[in-house]
């Protein structure tokens, strides 16, 4: 009989089964619970005021819905609702309600495209071809061990929590992608099998984004940027900060020289 | 005897989805796809949270072939339908086109953030957000 047990005292029995049931599912628990009452719970705490000038901060007031609209447990509709309810300006509610725009529009296109969203939209506009980029993840980004305390940090979080902030996901992506030379693909399976929100049309169509096979130039950052969003939480311990050894450091134009030798620098908007 | 049964997949995890809401009387059922856990190498903490938010909602939970498993449920409970909620997935629609040869199958709609319009510009989302801001929020 293929049916499975709903009666579990704790959350460890819970786990405990699943480890049972699934041994091939392996890894940490998630801090972050599931259900709908966690769901109601993350909503009334969002914090729309403050939401739109410290979004891009590693410390703002994001909402971390992200895994309960991902699997509807909350609709989109509903946290639309609940800032309309209350009566937030559109000013004030303008850049949530965008974010949530951003999901309702992959899924658009997902539905549209169906597994089409695998593959590259249009072209790289790095200068590089697919065929440049390697179709392996590298050993040393999962494994945490690139010696980038920033990566190596990124990397843990994201296996260990299953969450990451969108600044974070995108400095690790344009870091696999852009620096490490490897195809979008490899980087989005990686982040699927991690993310409780882990959602293939917001996944990989981000993926596509940062590596710029779905946007009109490659994202990319630098050492100015990650040391400002995440107020200098690893550079400050890291040894290679202040050194040539850091891989992010220059200004645009120079990151774009070394990492695009072959594209158009104008194209790329290095002026930022 | 009940006539339908709803099926729960993993975009519609709320108690008050579209098909729980429409059919509360109707026995449900959530299926683990163990193909699709293998092929995405689903981990550990991705299977937790989502059996935390079966927990909270009224399904048999089951494992194996999908649509083997959800024509199971269906003869088990003497229903001829399956009502559902609708996914944008290919997986998901593929799985409906199967129940389908045997079933019936009604797909309920999950209420829309932004209307989309034919002919509407989805080529860069700074076009989609010129015509989505204007009657996303009243
Ligand atoms: C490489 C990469 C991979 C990503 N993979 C996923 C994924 O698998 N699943 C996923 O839901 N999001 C993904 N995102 C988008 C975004 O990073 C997350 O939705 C967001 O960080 C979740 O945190 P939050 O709920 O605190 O977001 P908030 O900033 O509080 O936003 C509220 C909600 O809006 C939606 N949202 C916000 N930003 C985006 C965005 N850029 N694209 C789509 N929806 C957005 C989410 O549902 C989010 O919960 C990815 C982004 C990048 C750059």
């Amino acid at each position: 009989m293929s049916t499975l047990r709903r009666d579990f005292a704790t959350r460890e029995a819970l786990v405990a089964y699943i480890a049972q049931e699934f041994p091939e599912a392996t890894g940490p628990v998630s801090p972050i619970r599931g259900g709908r009452q966690a769901a109601l719970a993350q909503l009334a705490a969002i914090q729309p005021e403050t939401y739109g000038d410290t979004r891009n901060y590693l410390d703002g007031t994001v909402t971390r819905l992200s895994p309960y609209l991902r699997h509807g447990v909350l609709a989109l509709t509903e946290v639309r609702d609940w800032l309309q309810q209350r009566r937030y300006s559109w000013k004030t509610a303008e850049p949530l309600v965008r974010q949530l725009a951003w999901r309702a529009y992959w899924q658009t296109l997902y539905d549209q495209w169906g597994d089409g969203i695998w593959e590259d939209r249009e072209p790289y506009k790095t200068g590089w071809q697919p065929e440049d980029y390697a179709n392996d993840l590298p050993g040393d980004i999962p494994d945490a061990s690139t010696g980038l305390l920033c990566v190596d940090s990124f990397s843990r979080e994201l296996q260990d929590t299953g969450y990451l902030h969108n600044h974070v996901r995108l400095w690790l992506a344009a870091y696999v992608v852009h620096w490490r030379r490897v195809k979008w693909q490899a980087g989005a399976r990686w982040f699927l099998e991690h993310l409780l929100d882990g959602d293939p049309a917001s996944n990989n169509l981000s993926w596509q984004w940062v590596a710029s096979t779905f946007s009109h130039k490659p994202y990319y950052f630098n050492q100015d940027n990650l040391a400002r969003y995440s107020r200098r939480r690893w550079c400050e311990a890291c040894p290679h900060d202040g050194r040539a050894t850091c891989p992010f450091r220059g200004s645009y134009e120079q990151l774009a020289r070394r990492l695009f030798p072959h594209a158009d620098l104008h194209r790329l908007g290095t002026r930022r | 005897m009940p006539t339908s049964i709803v099926w729960v997949h993993g975009d519609s995890l709320s108690p008050t989805n579209p098909a729980l809401a429409t059919y509360p009387s109707a026995p449900a059922v959530w299926v683990w796809d163990d193909e699709l856990l293998r092929a995405w190498r689903i981990s550990r903490k991705r299977i937790v949270f989502i059996y935390e938010c079966l927990l909270e909602l009224p399904v048999e939970i089951r494992r194996g072939d999908v649509v083997t498993e959800i024509r199971a449920f269906a003869q088990e409970k003497g229903a001829q339908k399956v009502v559902t909620t609708s996914s944008p997935s290919p997986r998901f629609q593929r799985f409906c086109r199967e129940l389908a040869q045997t079933l019936e199958v009604e797909v309920l709609p999950v209420p829309a953030l932004v209307p989309v319009t034919p002919g509407m510009d989805l080529q860069r989302f700074s076009r989609y957000w010129k015509v989505a801001e204007k009657v996303i929020y009243r």
